[in-house]
């Protein structure tokens, strides 16, 4: 149904996107996981004709994307990655400002604006100004009103940044009912447990390049190791670091070491070093790898930091 | 067009949001209006009262027609006489009334003395008595008594020139003459000649405002046109009728550049993202942009020209076509100019800094705040090249000189012209520039 074909965009000061081709078919949820500055934000704003490629070609549906095709975008949902929404108007008239634009009869327009407000529970709040909305009532704004159009392509750009759990939650059912429904949806994130909750296919981007694409499975295959062994972190094991280090890289959080095996890797060698050290197996789970360890992997870098 | 349209009717809806921005456009201008207004005497009743001594030693017709006048004048409380020590009553005389004014019982006084006015002169002579510690109140003194004594000027004009000829001729051919002239006058001109004989039948006439009579009379009808050009007699409030024009377009200029910068707002917002994912192009946001603050602009010129009619009774109405002309094309040149700088600044705060300091600059040069006649030649010139001066030239014309669509075509060709111009740069600007980008 889209169709990206060698898109490259160049900024005066740097390339944002270099090369970049992707297929995503309809109904489908598509994620593109990528750390800041790699270009999400960039080919979002290409799909939806603000920008234009330096380089190569974008159609959705057979019809080509750019800056002056306009029928094409009646198609296509947009939700920024910021808060779209002017502060001083209420949740109804945002939305009644930015629904009209696609030209729905008033009264169709109305209708749908309550049925939205409802399903992301905001129509208790409608006639409240924007500014008095909690960041997670905000996003949940900025969503529903490019939606309005009942669009069959949703462009979701880091839809939940500064969500709280509870908004964010809310944000993840909505899309999910609505993706069921038949709406293909891209969404950028930078939360890898996003991507793997969400979406049937991810792209994961790089510096202007997509560097992996598939499902979930199919990435963990790209991997080298099938679990990532998470340590406790106490006195012993501390004290062991370089015990571990043998096996691969061990990663050092907050309240863990995170190991990512190296080659030959055999669980059983390690289990024996653990005894043979005196610490406990207690303090090891096998946990399956995340995307965050695919890109740590692929780029020897962490997805955030 | 219908998504310009849409856009348009959206500008009109937030800009109704936000308060702070209603504010400064309408009621801020109309309260610093109102103030200066009533600062600078151009209130509907200008400055009352101000205590003022005169003294009249003339028995001239024409000085005691002057003094008399001053008494009609609800700007001045005239003082004639003082208490002495004794707490009697005594009439002014030369000397107790610079004491008067010495000793700060009035910011000023005039004394006209037995010669004030006399045959052999060619004017009036007086003396004016102030405090310089007094000034503002001794200026608006100044140019009220001025304002009453120039009103008088053509009679005065009149009478002496006969005099003159009289003088220079000898009496009896200078009479001839005048007789002969006077009959030529009446012959040709179909004008009443007595008149010239006894100027004050005239002065008296004016002073009941009763010009009916002589309102066919072409001589009297070229001193009336003089007259309103010299002083704005005519007008209630010619201080506020000369302003009005001035302080609108410095307030239009400051609700322009930021309602033009708004565009700055909408990027920021993610809002012209928003927009232009949606079936809306640059052009249309541009469309509607321009005709919002257009729009904006006449809105705002109207409202200030009306408060002005209804704060200083500035007749708005009776030139009405003529005035809207100028408003709309000085709106044009000003929305332009806006645009322009939003095409061009990187940052809203860039664009309202620049835009304050060339406001600024071009109603200061551009006579929005003091005539340009009062400035250097050189400056003069610079004035002609800022859009301030053509808008305030056309309402001065319209509103000034109550003059026609002709003479202000020049003026409104002018503006348009400008606003095109501008328009050009910042369309080219806006396509290369950072706003859409
Ligand atoms: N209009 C622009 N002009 C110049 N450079 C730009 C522009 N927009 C983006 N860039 C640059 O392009 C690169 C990619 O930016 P982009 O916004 O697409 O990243 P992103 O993946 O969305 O990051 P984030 O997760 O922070 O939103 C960055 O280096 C950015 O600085
Ligand atoms: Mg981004």
């Amino acid at each position: 149904m889209i169709k990206i074909e060698s898109v490259t965009k160049r900024f005066p000061s740097i390339t944002a996107l270099d090369g970049v081709s992707l297929e995503i078919r309809e109904k489908e949820f598509f994620g593109l996981l990528g750390p800041n500055g790699a270009g999400k934000s960039t080919l979002m704003n290409l799909l939806t004709g603000y920008l234009e490629p330096t380089a190569g070609s974008i159609s959705i549906g057979g019809e080509f994307v750019n800056r002056n095709n306009l029928e094409v975008r009646k198609k296509i949902g947009f939700v920024p990655q910021s808060l779209a929404l002017y502060d001083e108007l209420s949740a109804r008239e945002n939305l009644e400002m930015f629904g009209k634009l696609f030209g729905l009869p008033k009264k169709l327009l109305r209708e749908r604006i309550d049925e939205r407000l409802k399903a992301v529970e905001l129509f208790e709040r409608r006639k409240d100004k924007v500014k008095t909305f909690s960041g997670g009532m905000k996003r949940r704004l900025n969503m529903i009103a490019s939606l309005l159009h009942d669009p069959v392509l949703l462009l979701c750009d880091e839809p939940t940044v500064g969500v709280d759990p509870q908004s964010r939650n809310a944000i993840f059912d909505f899309l999910t009912a609505l993706n069921e429904q038949g709406t293909t949806i891209i969404y950028t994130t930078h939360y890898m447990e996003e991507a793997e909750k969400l979406c049937n296919r991810v792209g994961i981007i790089d510096h202007g390049k997509i560097i992996a694409l598939g499902t979930s499975d199919e990435l963990m295959e790209m991997l080298p190791y099938e679990e990532t062994i998470v340590i406790a972190k106490n006195p012993s094991t501390l004290q062991h670091k370089a015990t571990f280090e043998e096996f691969g890289t061990l990663l050092e959080e907050d309240d863990h070491f995170e190991l990512k095996p190296g080659n030959g890797f055999l669980l059983s060698k390690l289990f024996a070093r653990v005894e043979e050290q005196g610490m406990r197996y207690q303090w090891i789970e096998l946990h399956r790898p995340t995307l965050e360890a695919l890109f740590l992997h692929l780029t020897g870098r962490r997805l955030r930091d | 067009m219908k998504q310009v349209v849409r856009l348009f009717q959206n500008s009109y809806h937030v800009f109704l949001s936000d308060k702070v921005a209603v504010i400064l456009t309408f009621i801020i201008p109309l309260v610093l209006m109102a103030l200066f207004g009533s600062i600078f005497g151009g209130s509907s009743s200008g400055p009352q009262g101000i205590p003022f001594a005169v003294l009249n030693q003339s028995n001239s017709p024409v000085v005691r027609l002057i003094a008399a006048s001053f008494d009609t004048m609800k700007a001045f409380q005239i003082v004639k006489s003082f208490k002495d020590s004794t707490g009697k009553e005594v009439a002014f005389d030369t000397s107790s009334i610079k004491e008067f004014v010495r000793n700060g019982k009035v910011s000023a006084a005039v004394f006209f003395p037995p010669d004030a006015y006399t045959d052999t002169s060619v004017g009036l002579t007086l003396k004016f008595y102030y405090d310089p510690k007094n000034e503002i109140e001794t200026e608006v003194i100044q140019g009220l008594l001025r304002q009453t004594i120039y009103s008088q000027i053509p009679s005065i004009m009149v009478q002496s020139g006969f005099r003159q000829t009289e003088r220079y001729l000898g009496t009896k051919s200078g009479r001839a003459f005048n007789t002969g002239i006077k009959s030529l006058l009446g012959q040709y001109f179909k004008i009443d000649t007595s008149i010239f004989s006894n100027p004050s039948r005239l002065m008296l006439q004016r002073q009941n405002g009763d010009t009916s009579k002589f309102s066919s009379n072409f001589f009297d009808k070229l001193i009336r046109v003089e007259q309103q050009q010299l002083v704005g007699q005519e007008f209630r409030n010619p201080w506020a009728t000369r302003s009005v024009g001035g302080w609108a377009m410095t307030f239009l200029l400051f609700t322009l550049t930021a309602s033009s910068s708004s565009l700055f707002d909408e990027r920021k917002s993610g809002v012209m993202l928003r927009l232009l994912a949606s079936p809306v192009s640059r052009v249309h946001i541009l469309w509607s942009k321009y005709l919002f603050n257009m729009s904006l602009g006449i809105i705002q010129l109207l409202f200030m020209f009306t408060a002005g009619w209804m704060m200083f009774q500035i007749d708005v109405f009776s030139n009405f076509f003529n005035l809207l002309l100028v408003i709309v094309a000085a709106s044009v040149a000003c929305t332009s100019f806006g645009m322009l700088l939003a095409a061009f600044a990187q940052t809203r705060q860039q664009a309202q800094g620049l835009g304050t300091l060339l406001i600024l600059s071009m109603s200061a040069i551009g006579g929005a705040w003091f005539p340009t006649s009062f400035m250097p030649p050189t400056i003069q010139f610079f004035s002609k090249l800022t859009f301030v001066y053509w808008s305030m030239d056309g309402f001065l014309q319209v509103l000034w000189r109550g003059l026609g669509t002709s003479a202000i075509a020049l003026n409104v060709g002018i503006l348009f012209g400008i606003g095109a111009l501008l328009n050009v740069v910042s369309v080219w600007q806006f396509r290369r520039g950072r706003i859409f980008d």
